[in-house]
């Protein structure tokens, strides 16, 4: 067994532990459940009936969804390379000449782990709402409704996720038109957009 | 302590427990489905359906508990 064994206390290995918990929590829930479901209609009223549904109907499937938003949420944030649409951005960002933005985060290890949704989710619960609500659109597209032509970002892309990292950094503050006094607060307020100056963060093109 | 037997539980709290079970086994159903093939479409139907028909479950549980308690004067 490799180091990232059984009890490993990597992520992934805890987000295994949570899976495993949420199956047995929730087939414990559907046992309660199904034997209430299948004694007379007249005893599902019961004292016994409504403690044995507090349990089974309450505390344990209200565990196995709070352990399925937990393990979702970790899974669905790499869920962006699992789609074909997003291969030729993908294989940008993973090809070691690329010179784009995403291809330098990516090479140099700048963001280590879930890179899309570590630049395309804001920052604090809204952000990540927005993603969540973004991400059932996508899933909707890919499934159902088709994918677009041309795929294009929704929104502007927010200059505070470049601001988070780099903002007020020794290496951004040495660079003279980040602390000109006209240009800062167009920088802050997102008037000029960091792509205005720095390389592209995709291909301008399909790849 | 009264001998007397409890009052007999309506029909409609009958059918809204059992309702419950049923949307509480449909929200494990796609909980546990997801937990086992995690793939984005099965997250999003457990996010809006699975969720859903537990959070409905939730909600008839505690109507039935609710008309029980009124019935029985406790409130």
């Amino acid at each position: 067994m490799s180091h990232e064994g059984l009890f490993s206390g990597s992520t992934e290995n805890v987000m295994r532990w949570v899976a495993g918990a949420g199956i047995v929590l929730g087939l414990a829930a559907a046992a309660i459940m199904i034997l209430v479901l299948l004694r007379k209609p007249e005893w599902r009223v019961t004292a016994h009936a409504k403690w044995a549904l507090l349990v089974g109907l309450l505390v344990l499937p209200g565990m196995t969804m709070l352990s399925g938003n937990v393990v979702g949420f970790h899974k669905v944030k790499n869920s962006c390379t699992q789609c074909h649409t997003m291969d030729p951005w993908v294989q940008d960002m993973k090809d070691p000449k690329s010179t784009t933005l995403v291809g330098k985060h990516y090479q140099n290890r700048w963001i280590p782990d879930d890179q899309c949704y570590t630049c395309h989710t804001g920052y604090g619960l809204a952000g990540n709402v927005q993603a969540k609500i973004g991400g059932l659109s996508h899933v909707t597209h890919e499934y159902f409704t088709g994918v677009p032509e041309v795929i294009k970002i929704k929104r502007p892309f927010n200059h505070e996720t470049c601001l988070h990292c780099h903002g007020e950094s020794a290496k951004y503050l040495k660079i003279e038109q980040h602390v000109d006094a006209e240009m800062k607060p167009k920088i802050l307020t997102g008037e000029l957009s960091c792509f205005e100056c720095h390389a592209a963060p995709h291909p301008r093109k399909k790849p | 302590m009264s001998d007397a037997p409890p009052p007999a539980s309506a029909p409609g709290s009958v059918r809204l427990v059992t309702s419950a079970c049923v949307l509480a086994l449909i929200g494990v159903a796609f909980s546990t489905a997801h937990f086992i093939w995690p793939t984005p479409l099965l997250f999003a139907l457990f996010m809006i359906v699975g969720q859903g028909s537990f959070g409905l479950a939730l909600l008839l549980y505690v109507i039935a508990i609710f008309r029980d308690l009124r019935k029985q004067k406790v409130l």
